[in-house]
Order: structure tokens, then C-alpha cells, then sequence
């Protein structure tokens, strides 16, 4: 991210957590004699206040998320007052348009006549406005519906675009696109619940192990992958973790047979290439992996009239490894400075122990027994929760030094 | 980075080409065929609203409706074409491409078999008329090329 914007004065422009963080240091400092009192004025005084600079970069990508999807939105409109190829043209020409100014504007930032969020933010419209000429292409020649090779192919234009101008907005549509394809293929060769989540899985192993291969290659990309795996991981355990998804219907099909080997061979990259403990990351997604395979394969039966013993048991392991998975996601979000990841773990179990308590708990517990109940359990979890996501943080910082 | 940028258009242009390629063939080498229809009305969340189509003369032992599954085998399938009082009908159903046409190359991978004729994208407005117009059945003229790729170019009550 781009931080070099000065006001008039000259000054830098910092958020107030940042001055307030920097202040507390620059006090410790001066205590322990390594800086004059003066001197800690003079650093603090190069920079000023400001939520000008994030507030216009989310404003910037909020507003190209919106009008790339406008796009898109207007493709599924059928718009017909133009014939099927002049929609198209049409859709093509602001598609190489806002292609070409993405890079134009790129091109004034390196020059330092222009903000970068603007250039990116061009950038992720231009790669949306990719995925709206693909479908108004498709819908032009009456490509069947629910195809989701468009989808794969807009995810492979996006990633394109993302690696040859290095730019995250088109990496993260391609990213997202991508995985959106590859969960519907899977469900659409082999429709079952295994499937899903080794497709679930799948992108986690692909994501960390990117994520590690992409720390000494390509260090702006490490993080969306990382997160992006760490993502879908949870959603994997989610899903592995549901008492009615069993191994039903399963059949390996030729997209997850590919989708499995790339996944290990991203896991096995990502172990080697990796610098210090990045490395571990690809090997826990792989056990995370397994132990959720495993929980699928471990079917309590398909009685619904009651909850036996096998139930509960399949229901309280799942709990606990989903809450030591999220403490793991939680405490690697501290480690590499991503509050994404610390959000989207403490999301994932908000979300977990409602459904879990909502399906195994309100079979015996009703209304408002049943609140107090979740309230409890929250309460519970969120206390072991921080808890441990400190203590575990602490100690891997402790090994990475 | 001029060169870089015409590369790139030029290679996402040819994943679109990718994305259409078996449909513009079948418009441009392939040839007519007419088959009745009767519409259903989806909506499809990248492209809008689309009429489906089913075909009452493909379903016999498969054709356009749930798949029957011999031996629990699925993917590719083909159906042969027979004309009969004008209108193209199910010949037979093979898991080997047949020597020679008219056939459709179709799958049933899903819970139904596609053979790339199921939809007609159209504006939501007509969707709901064409709907109604086709209430009692209509043709489609379907263009189907040397490989069996199908593609609908009409639709009439």
C-alpha cells in the first residue's frame, strides 16, 4: 500500500491508532534514555492525524466493486434495445477501456502524478468488466445457463490480469472467481457432501501452500492467499463438522482427483520454498484436512428422532477441534499482522457454536433455556478463545525470534 | 508495457473465444433442426432471465429429462436424431460418439442430461411472454454441427 502522501506542511499522514501506538513508544523511549525529550517531539511532529487516506482508498474500492458489478448486473439485464452483438461490442469496448486506464493511471502514480488507489481501484473494475463481457458473450450465442466453465474462465482472465500488472484487486477476483468454479464444478461432477469439502479443502491447501511459495517470489500476493486458505479451511471444518454430511454418493471425479494432487503438490511447495515457520502453515491445512475427512467419515447414523451417545460424541469433537482451528486462525492473524484473519476466526466460531448449538443443543433444551444456554457457551468460548489465541501467539513469536 | 497490456487483452480475449468456442462453431458449420418444446422460467444470477426448455421428444430411455443410468455409468451421451412428420426426434442412446449424424453430444455428469439446448436467454419481460405463448408446447430450431455441439437460434409458439 502506498504511504507516501504528504500534506502541504510535509508532515505524514497516520491514523490515530498509529500516533497513539507511536506516543507510547517514544514516552517508553525517552524513560530509557535513548531519546531526548526534544528529539521524540521532532519525530512525532513529521506526522499528522488523517483517515482521509483509508476512508478515500475504501471509498475508491467500495466504488469499483459496485460498478464492476453494476456491469455485470446489467449483462444479466438482457438490455434489448441492442441486438445480441452490439451488446456485446459494447460490453468488450468498456471492457479494454477501463484495461487500458487502469494502466494509464498505473503509469501517472509511477511517474508521481497520481494517487495509486485510484489505479487500483480501475483495475478491479476492469477485471469484473472481464467476467461481464465472458457472460454477455455466453448470452449473445446462448451458452446453457449455469455453465461454470465461464466462471473458470473469468477467474483465469482475472489472475492473468492480477500477475502481469501485479495488482491485488484482479488477483482477489480471480482468487474468488476461481473458487467459486472449482466448488461448483466439483458439485456439479460428483454431487456430494464429501466432495464439497474436499473441494473446501482443497483451495486451503492450495491457498497456505501459495501463500508459503508466494512469500519468497512474490511477497504483495502472500497474504490474499493466506487468507483466502485460511478461509475456506474454516468453512471445510464447518461443513466436515455438519452431522448430516456423510460420504453418500461420493465418487472421486476427474476434477477432484486434479484438485487434491495440486493441492498437495501446493502443500509440499509451500514446505519447502517457506521461510521460517510460513512453512508450517500448508502442513497444518494438510492435518486440518484430514482430521475433517475423518469426521465425515465417522457417521453416527441417520437417526432423527433423538440424539444418542455417538451423536453428542461426534458433535463435542467437532466443537473442540473447530475452536482449537480457529484459535490457530486467530493467533496467525497476530503473527502476520492481518486483522482479516483474527475477524474472519472470530466470525467462524460465533457462527460454529450457533449452529452447533441450535443442532445438537436444541433437540433437549427449548426457547429460552436455549439463549441462555448459547450465552453461556459464548461466554465460555470467547474467554478460552482469547485466552489461548494470546498464549499461543506469544509462544510462536517467542520461537520465530 | 504497452506490449504487456496488448498481450493481455489478447490472451483474456482468447479465453472468451474459449468460453463460446463450441457454440460459434455450431452457428457457423452446423445446421438446422426443429424440435418441440415446452418452457419453464429461470433466472440465471450473471446472465438474467432465461426460458428453459425441455424437450418431450428426447426423453424416452433419457433424452433432456432425468437420466437413466445404466449401471450407475455417467458422463458423456449421445442422442441420435430421427426425423418424424417434421419435427427431429430421439433415435437411440449411446455412450459411443455415433459414426455419423445428425446426434446431440450431450452429459449426465448432473441430475439431468445437458446437451447445451436447455436454455434461451431473453429479456425478463419477454421471458414471461414467451412463457405464456409456449404454455402448449412451440419449436425450437436447434443448429447442431459435425460434433453434435447444439445451440439453439430460435424460438417460435
Amino acid at each position: 500500500m502506498d504511504t507516501r502522501v504528504t500534506s502541504p506542511t510535509g508532515t505524514r499522514p497516520a491514523t490515530p491508532h498509529q500516533l497513539t501506538w507511536l506516543g507510547t513508544q517514544l514516552d517508553a523511549w525517552c524513560e530509557e534514555g535513548l531519546l531526548e525529550r526534544d528529539q521524540a517531539a521532532a519525530i512525532r511532529g513529521r506526522y499528522h492525524a488523517s483517515r482521509r487516506v483509508s476512508v478515500g482508498r475504501l471509498l475508491l474500492a467500495l466504488g469499483g466493486a459496485f460498478v464492476g458489478i453494476g456491469l455485470i448486473w446489467l449483462v444479466a439485464a438482457n438490455l434489448d434495445q441492442l441486438p445480441p452483438l452490439g451488446r456485446f461490442l459494447a460490453v468488450t469496448a468498456i471492457w479494454l477501456a477501463l484495461l487500458a486506464a487502469g494502466e494509464a493511471l498505473a503509469a501517472r502514480h509511477r511517474a508521481g502524478a497520481g494517487p495509486r488507489a485510484l489505479a487500483e481501484s480501475v483495475r478491479l473494475v476492469a477485471a469484473l468488466a472481464f467476467g461481464a463481457t465472458i457472460f454477455q458473450a455466453a448470452q449473445s450465442l446462448q451458452v446453457p445457463a449455469y455453465e461454470p466453465k465461464l466462471v473458470g474462465l473469468w477467474a483465469a482472465g482475472a489472475l492473468l490480469h492480477g500477475y502481469a500488472v501485479g495488482s491485488i484487486g484482479p488477483l482477489a477476483v480471480g482468487q474468488l472467481a476461481g473458487s467459486v468454479w472449482f466448488i461448483w464444478q466439483v458439485g456439479y461432477d460428483e454431487p456430494s457432501g464429501l466432495s464439497v469439502v474436499l473441494a473446501l479443502f482443497v483451495l486451503s491447501g492450495l491457498g497456505l501452500g501459495l501463500a508459503a511459495v508466494h512469500q519468497r517470489l512474490r511477497p504483495d500476493f502472500e497474504s490474499s492467499y493466506r487468507e483466502l486458505g485460511a478461509l475456506f479451511g474454516l468453512a471445510g471444518l464447518f461443513a466436515a463438522a455438519l452431522p448430516f454430511l456423510t460420504t453418500d454418493d461420493f465418487g472421486w471425479s476427474l476434477g477432484t482427483a486434479v484438485g487434491v494432487t495440486a493441492a498437495l503438490l501446493a502443500v509440499v511447495a509451500g514446505a519447502v520454498l517457506g521461510r521460517g515457520d510460513v512453512r508450517i502453515e500448508p502442513v497444518a491445512a494438510a492435518a486440518v484436512a484430514l482430521v475433517a475427512v475423518g469426521l465425515v467419515l465417522w457417521d453416527t447414523g441417520a437417526e432423527t428422532t433423538g440424539l444418542d451417545v455417538a451423536d453428542w460424541l461426534h458433535a463435542l469433537t467437532s466443537v473442540g477441534v473447530y475452536v482449537v482451528v480457529a484459535v490457530g486462525v486467530a493467533a496467525l492473524g497476530t503473527l502476520r499482522d492481518s486483522w482479516r484473519l483474527t475477524a474472519l476466526a472470530t466470525a467462524a466460531i460465533v457462527v460454529f457454536t450457533t449452529f452447533q448449538s441450535f443442532a445438537v443443543f436444541a433437540e433437549i433444551i427449548q426457547g429460552a433455556w436455549l439463549f441462555v444456554l448459547l450465552g453461556l457457551v459464548f461466554l465460555g468460548t470467547g474467554f478460552l478463545f482469547d485466552r489461548a489465541r494470546r498464549e499461543l501467539a506469544a509462544a510462536l513469536e517467542g520461537e520465530s525470534r | 508495457m504497452r506490449i504487456r497490456l496488448l498481450g493481455l487483452a489478447l490472451a483474456q480475449l482468447a479465453l472468451v473465444g474459449v468460453a463460446v468456442g463450441p457454440q460459434l462453431v455450431a452457428r457457423t458449420t452446423g445446421e438446422d433442426y426443429l424440435m418441440r418444446v415446452r418452457p419453464v422460467d429461470p433466472i440465471d444470477p450473471f446472465r438474467g432471465a432465461y426460458v428453459t426448455l425441455a424437450y418431450p421428444d428426447l426423453r424416452g430411455p433419457g433424452g433432456s429429462g432425468r437420466p437413466r443410468r445404466e449401471g450407475g455409468e455417467r458422463g458423456d451421451v449421445f442422442l441420435t436424431l430421427v426425423e418424424e412428420d417434421g419435427f427431429w426426434v430421439l433415435g437411440e442412446r449411446t455412450r459411443a460418439r455415433p459414426d455419423s449424424g445428425p446426434y446431440l453430444a450431450c452429459d449426465d455428469r448432473s441430475w439431468t442430461v445437458r446437451c447445451g439446448i436447455e436454455s434461451w436467454f431473453v429479456p425478463q419481460d419477454r421471458a414471461r411472454e414467451l412463457e405464456d405463448a409456449l404454455v402448449d408446447g412451440g419449436v425450437a430450431t436447434v443448429r447442431v454441427d459435425s460434433r453434435g455441439v447444439a445451440v439453439v437460434v430460435s424460438v417460435d409458439p
